[in-house]
């Protein structure tokens, strides 16, 4: 039986590589659809929000976050360090992790923090760095795989967030661990100490490179305004934003500054009194991520309904094209049908025939499109990384499944129903 | 031995084809002339089970066909019947072989397609795709898938209609020889083959086709 039906396809091999054709196509569009719309949404939601706040300077609170939270934008310019020393007096954080940025290695971003922001990141090799570790680097799991670094190797970053910048050659990383894959921007981000961010750029200074003019200001934090936090008072600050400045030194830390500062507070009690203490002073920007990122998903839940609308509206027509190609493929080929027959080939015997056939040509250009979209979704990943979207071609939604057998089911489907229906007929009839 | 009563065939609610009855022996072979559209055709798909009449019935060695399901005259078919068309009702695009060979879905047992090739002179072929073959090679190969299955009964529509006089006439005597022993009927608009067959039967003057409206 399947040696016949297998031959009997191979006499109709460029029709049947038409039917496979269209179902692959129309089954890709839709899998790739729901696949990119899912992720992209999981992938928002993935970047749970442990902080409960992010001080920064004044400006975009969603450039804040997503500067923060997915490494993506521009920083909005430096505030003082000693604001992480601040909130860690105060006793109402359980931690200030600070963050900065404005370097990068080939297209990764350079993140300088201290190691407690990877804490809770499993490591596929190597160590966290240290805090007072200078040129010490972690790496995400993608800027390892696709620089082929390993623990002891060195790196060379480049000042700007484009690997077009100058290069800190007379400052080069160790790499002493590797992140485990994550599937969020941590896997196409390099973590060092913000230690060895502002050794570099002292480094640098000192070596007259980036001559210009930095415009730094310290902070003249006196332990009275340090004690006014304490008593809910706004305090001055004397962060300074660089909004104005040269675009590749935007947001540049020296010793002393960092983009943006994450914090933990210890109760509901704490994060009120911190946020009220620091929302007062017009020079920071002080944020609530999950509010933000609420806000953000909302406009990206419009975006995801839109998409899921196309991605219905793509799945219907792929059923209704898959639909139609199977049955002008069955009647073509009731001709034949009626043929074998009239030789007294039974229905039963017949309908089997087509139905190895169909189910064959079914489950391979199902089991085609699968791989096909995912393939799809390497490919587009290897644009969007850069871009802050991360995702993971080898996750496979159960709902793809559930697309999966509709369109191996609707490949098989008419042609059981017309056998069926020409099998109750007398066999002229059928015709 | 075949019987038939009083069959009667309506199409399409307009055309009425009656038929006297007939009786088809063992061992025999049989021509039924008439001119085109006379109901040969019809009359042969109901002998074998691929059209129901519309009345009376077939009798194959005191079975009633007619009452038979739809299934059940299938399977009688692939083992007791074997067709030859005027239009070979070959799978074009697959081998000689292939064609014979399709019968194994039903069991057939078709060891003896070699040696029925070779009667019938078309051995050398059977590896070719049937498109590359000429009319009365197809014609070959169609008589031998119906003669491998070793049928009681052979019925034959207008086998030589797509051939010339002289290789349908070849044709024909190839048939008769290989299917020596059976029952065949055959039905032929061309009374020069009628000399081969044990007896004729003229559909001209048996079969009655008139048009009216047979739904008023």
């Amino acid at each position: 039986m399947l040696k016949f039906a297998l031959k009997h396809m191979f006499t109709k091999r460029a029709r049947m590589a038409l039917v496979a054709l269209s179902v692959i196509i129309s089954a890709t569009v839709g899998l790739l659809a729901y696949n990119v719309s899912s992720q992209i949404n999981d992938g928002i939601q993935a970047s749970a929000v442990y902080y409960d706040i992010i001080i920064g300077p004044a400006g975009s609170s969603t450039q804040l976050a997503m500067n923060t939270m997915f490494f993506t934008d521009k920083p909005l310019g430096t505030i003082s360090y000693d604001y992480v020393d601040e909130l860690m007096a105060t006793g109402l954080v359980n931690r200030a992790v600070p963050m900065t940025m404005g370097d990068s290695y080939n297209a990764s971003r350079v993140v300088g923090t201290a190691a407690e922001l990877l804490e809770d990141k499993a490591l596929k090799e190597g160590r966290l760095f240290e805090t007072d570790e200078l040129y010490a680097a972690v790496v995400g799991s993608k800027v390892a795989s696709q620089y082929s670094l390993e623990p002891g190797d060195t790196m060379i970053t480049s000042h700007g967030l484009s690997s077009a910048g100058t290069q800190h050659a007379a400052s080069p990383y160790t790499v002493v661990g590797i992140l485990e894959t994550t599937h969020t921007n941590y896997d196409n981000t390099v973590f060092t100490s913000y230690k060895t961010v502002w050794a570099v750029h002292g480094h640098e200074e000192e070596h007259g490179e980036h001559e210009e003019a930095e415009e730094t200001e310290t902070p003249a934090q006196t332990a009275q305004e340090r004690a006014d936090v304490m008593s809910h008072t706004a305090r001055g600050t004397t962060a300074q934003t660089h909004a104005e400045e040269d675009e590749d030194e935007e947001g540049h830390a020296h010793e002393g500054e960092v983009c943006a500062i994450l914090v933990k507070t210890k109760s509901p009690a704490a994060y009120s009194r911190i946020t009220d203490a620091y929302s007062g002073n017009s020079s920071l920007l002080v944020i609530n991520p999950a509010t933000v990122l609420r806000e953000v998903l909302s406009q990206v839940d419009t975006s995801t309904q839109i998409v899921y609308a196309l991605c219905a509206v793509i799945l219907v027509m792929n059923i209704l094209v898959i639909s139609v190609i199977t049955l002008l493929n069955l009647i073509d080929s009731k001709k034949e049908i009626t043929l074998m027959r009239t030789i007294g080939i039974s229905m039963k015997h017949v309908g089997e025939v087509y139905l190895v056939q169909n189910a064959l040509l079914g489950l391979v250009s199902t089991l085609v499109a699968l791989v096909l979209s995912h393939a799809s979704l390497a490919l587009i990943n290897t644009y969007t990384v850069g871009m802050g979207i991360v995702t993971d071609p080898y996750r496979i939604y159960p709902f793809e499944w559930l697309i999966a057998l509709t369109v191996f089911v609707i490949s098989v489907l008419p042609t059981m129903i017309s056998i069926g229906a020409m099998a109750r007929r007398d066999v002229i009839e059928s015709r | 031995m075949i019987k038939t009563h009083s069959l009667v065939r309506r199409f399409d609610g307009f055309t009425i084809i009656s038929y006297d009855d007939y009786v088809f022996e063992d061992g025999k072979s049989y021509v039924m002339l008439g001119a085109s559209g006379c109901g040969k055709s019809t009359f042969l798909n109901m002998l074998a089970g691929v059209l129901s009449p519309s009345e009376g019935n077939v009798e194959i060695d005191g079975v009633n066909m007619t009452a038979l399901s739809q299934h059940q005259r299938d399977s009688f078919r692939a083992a007791n019947v074997g067709y030859i068309f005027q239009d070979f009702r070959l799978l074009e695009d697959m081998s000689v072989q292939d064609n014979i060979d399709i019968l194994k879905l039903e069991g057939v047992d078709v060891s003896r397609s070699g040696a029925l090739l070779k009667e019938l002179g078309i051995l050398s072929k059977r590896g070719r795709r049937v498109a590359q073959l000429s009319g009365g090679e197809k014609q070959r190969v169609a008589i031998a898938r119906a003669l491998v299955k070793q049928p009681s009964f052979i019925l034959a529509d207008e086998p030589t209609g797509n051939l010339n006089y002289a290789i349908g006439r070849k044709v024909t005597e190839e048939l008769l020889k290989a299917a020596r022993g059976k029952t065949l009927i055959c039905v032929t608009h061309d009374d020069r083959l009628s000399e081969l067959f044990d007896v004729v039967i003229d559909m001209n003057e048996l079969a009655h086709a008139e048009e009216c409206d047979t739904n008023a």
